[in-house]
Formats: C-alpha cells, sequence, structure tokens
C-alpha cells in the first residue's frame, strides 16, 4: 500500500511540474500567437483583395444569417479604399477536403472578378495536397468571373472557367474551388448590388 | 574517445532510421519533400537531445516500476513547449508541420533512447547520444526526403532539377513510394556496411 502511495506521489510530482511549466509557456506564448493569427489573417485578406487598405467584418446579423443557411461560409469583411469606399468582400470558407478541412479566402471585388484566392488552413497530404497554397495553383482563380461556375479539370484548362487540378489531389482540388464556387455564390445572391 | 563513439553510434553504427529501424511513422509521413523531412529531424532531435537530459538527470530519482508514464510525460511536455513555441515564432514552418509535431510524442525512437540509454549514463553522455541519434535520423529522413522528392516531384528542397520534360512518377511522393525508397536505402546503407566489414 505504502508502495502505491509513494509511486503514485512521485508521478504526481512530475506531472505537476510538467504542467507548472507548461502553462507558464502557454501563459508567455497566447498573446503573442493571437497577434500572430490575426497578422496572418489580415495580411491574406489583403492579399486577396489588393484593392482595399482597410477591412471590416460584415454586419453580425447579415453575417449570422449568411451562416445559418451556409455553414461552411466563416467569414466575410468588406474590404475600404483609402479613402472608405467599399470596393469588394473578402470570404472565408471551410470545405471538406481529403483530410480534413480546407480553409480558402476568396476575394471578390464590386467589378464582379475574383481578386485573388489563398488557402489558409488545412490538413492535406504534403507534397501533393498540400500543394494547394502554391501560388502557381492559387493564381488560376485570379481575375474569374464571377458569373460563371469554376470547375475543375485534369490537364490543361481550355475555357475560361476551369482550373487544373493539382496532380494526384483532385479531391483537394475540387475541395477548393467548392469554396471558391459557394463565395461566388454568396456574393451574387446576399452582397452584390 | 567514448565521446566520439557515443556520436558516431547514432550517425551511423546505430542508425535510428536505417540500422534500428525506430521513428517508422515520421519516416514514412513526412519525407514527401527534403525541407518537410528535414524540419522534422531537426525537430525531433531538439525534443530528443532535452528529453535525454532530463530523463538522464532524474533517472535516481524516477522509480523502475513508473518510468514509462514519467518518461512519456516528460517527452509530451517537450513536445508541446515545442509546438506553442513554433504556433508563436515560426508560423510557416508550424503550418507545415503542424499535424507531425504532435506525432514526435509517439515516436519510440524517443522513448527507446530514454529506455535504453539516458535512464542508464550521466547528463552530458545522454546529451550526446540525443545529438547523434537525432542528427542520424535528421540526415536518414533528409535523404529519404530528397530521394523522394526527386523522382517523386522532380525537385530537391523545392528547386526544380529537371526540365518541364520530365514526368514525376508520382507514386513516389505517395505513401506506397515511402516504403519503396526505404527498403532500397535500407538495403543499400547494409549493402556498403557489409562491404566494409569483409575488407577488414
Amino acid at each position: 500500500m505504502g508502495d502505491i502511495l509513494k509511486l503514485g506521489l512521485i508521478l504526481l510530482l512530475i506531472t505537476s511540474i510538467t504542467a507548472l511549466v507548461l502553462g507558464y509557456a502557454n501563459d508567455m506564448t497566447k498573446d503573442v500567437i493571437v497577434n500572430v493569427e490575426n497578422q496572418a489573417s489580415e495580411v491574406a485578406r489583403k492579399e486577396v483583395l489588393p484593392l482595399a487598405e482597410s477591412f471590416k467584418s460584415l454586419d453580425k446579423e447579415i453575417l449570422n444569417k449568411i451562416i445559418n443557411e451556409n455553414p461552411n461560409i466563416k467569414e466575410i469583411y468588406s474590404g475600404y479604399s483609402e479613402n472608405g469606399d467599399l470596393v469588394g468582400y473578402t470570404i472565408k470558407t471551410a470545405t471538406p477536403g481529403y483530410g480534413g478541412d480546407v480553409e480558402v479566402i476568396t476575394g471578390i471585388s464590386l467589378e464582379n472578378k475574383i481578386t485573388g484566392i489563398k488557402v489558409v488552413s488545412h490538413k492535406e497530404t504534403p507534397g501533393l495536397g498540400a500543394n494547394a497554397t502554391q501560388p502557381k495553383f492559387q493564381n488560376q482563380f485570379k481575375d474569374k468571373s464571377v458569373s460563371k461556375e469554376l470547375e475543375v479539370v485534369k490537364g490543361s484548362p481550355s475555357s475560361e472557367n476551369e482550373i487544373q487540378a493539382l496532380t494526384g489531389a483532385t479531391i483537394t482540388s475540387k475541395a477548393v474551388t467548392k469554396g471558391v464556387n459557394l463565395a461566388r455564390e454568396i456574393f451574387i445572391n446576399n452582397l452584390a448590388k | 574517445m567514448k565521446f566520439i563513439d557515443n556520436l558516431k553510434n547514432g550517425l551511423l553504427k546505430e542508425n535510428p532510421t536505417f540500422v534500428q529501424l525506430l521513428g517508422m511513422c515520421p519516416t514514412l509521413a513526412v519525407t514527401t519533400t527534403a525541407s518537410d523531412a528535414m524540419a522534422m529531424g531537426l525537430a525531433t532531435t531538439t525534443v530528443l537531445i532535452s528529453s535525454n537530459f532530463v530523463i538522464s538527470l532524474l533517472r535516481k530519482f524516477i522509480p523502475s516500476k513508473i518510468r514509462i508514464p514519467s518518461y512519456i510525460v516528460i517527452v509530451a511536455g517537450f513536445v508541446t513547449l515545442i509546438d506553442i513555441f513554433m504556433h508563436a515564432y515560426a508560423i510557416d514552418l508550424y503550418r507545415s508541420l503542424g499535424l507531425f509535431i504532435p506525432l514526435i510524442v509517439v515516436n519510440c525512437l524517443i522513448l527507446g533512447r530514454a529506455e535504453s540509454f539516458a535512464s542508464k549514463n550521466n547528463p552530458i553522455d545522454s546529451i550526446v547520444d540525443g545529438i547523434g541519434m537525432g542528427l542520424g535520423f535528421t540526415w536518414a529522413l533528409t535523404l529519404l526526403g530528397i530521394v523522394r522528392e526527386l523522382l517523386g516531384a522532380g525537385s530537391i528542397f523545392g528547386v526544380q532539377i529537371f526540365g518541364e520534360a520530365f514526368k514525376p512518377a508520382i507514386i513516389m511522393i505517395l505513401p506506397p513510394g515511402a516504403f519503396l525508397a526505404l527498403g532500397i536505402l535500407i538495403g543499400l546503407f547494409n549493402w556498403i556496411k557489409s562491404r566494409k566489414t569483409t575488407r577488414v
């Protein structure tokens, strides 16, 4: 009995010290991580909608209504130019890929053009699906019109609304394109005037 | 001399990947590109050195009956520390490796060294063993990553080597390619080793 108690106490001591160290490290880095994440999101928004200088989250009521109807929508920000004019929107979507949800931010200008997309978070296979984060793939979406649904093709695209799939990662390519299409629909149905 | 022997042990003689076949999960999973493989190797090395050191310091304090849970807690603690610090200060690296960092906890290489070396040797030797084993693991992973990336994507460390005409063998960056490349490399390693011993 005494032996068990002693072993238990030693284990308790080791786990407590570890927990203490981790708690302290977490406390130290908590704010840094939040900052880094916010900064990364802000940079990503600017990248997909370069026309805008500042961003503001969409009005809560409208946003909640859209999210209720489309649970795959995560965030919508309005982008404003330097003199405060609305220039477009950035829409964050999460669509199921090969290894989990693929989060994509799509920028759409008021001229009905996709200004850029960025895959911000994913759990796809390194070397295959993870290539969706490379500019070569993402740049395909640039300057596409929002009026037509985008389609994924294997091999070189032959028409304006086609996107070339990543080699060996058709599911990921489709997930990204689905996210962009969703953003496109939301823009047409709820945001465009 | 013991110092160099300890170091060489991990790098060649008892190489964790090619000789001991330890830590196969990250070996097979993250070697699709040379840079991911190297980053994974270095992250594992950091954990290994730290855990070897602490476990060696505590080797007389931890009763053998509860050594495994104690080691796991210490290793998991270091892995979590690396995970949060990477998230805070190296966000890009964190994004590409994020999924595999927590897996270092269950890398049997780390527990294996704790059990067979750090629990029996002094802290300095344990650190040296951690460096040797860690770097041995790193170079093996990087080599595997180079082979797979070159054949499977036509590049090394993201730099294109072959021109557009090269059709990459996608199978090499898919899971079967990991087994193929690892098998051939282990074969090569053993062949070179056996030639050396017969000559002596």
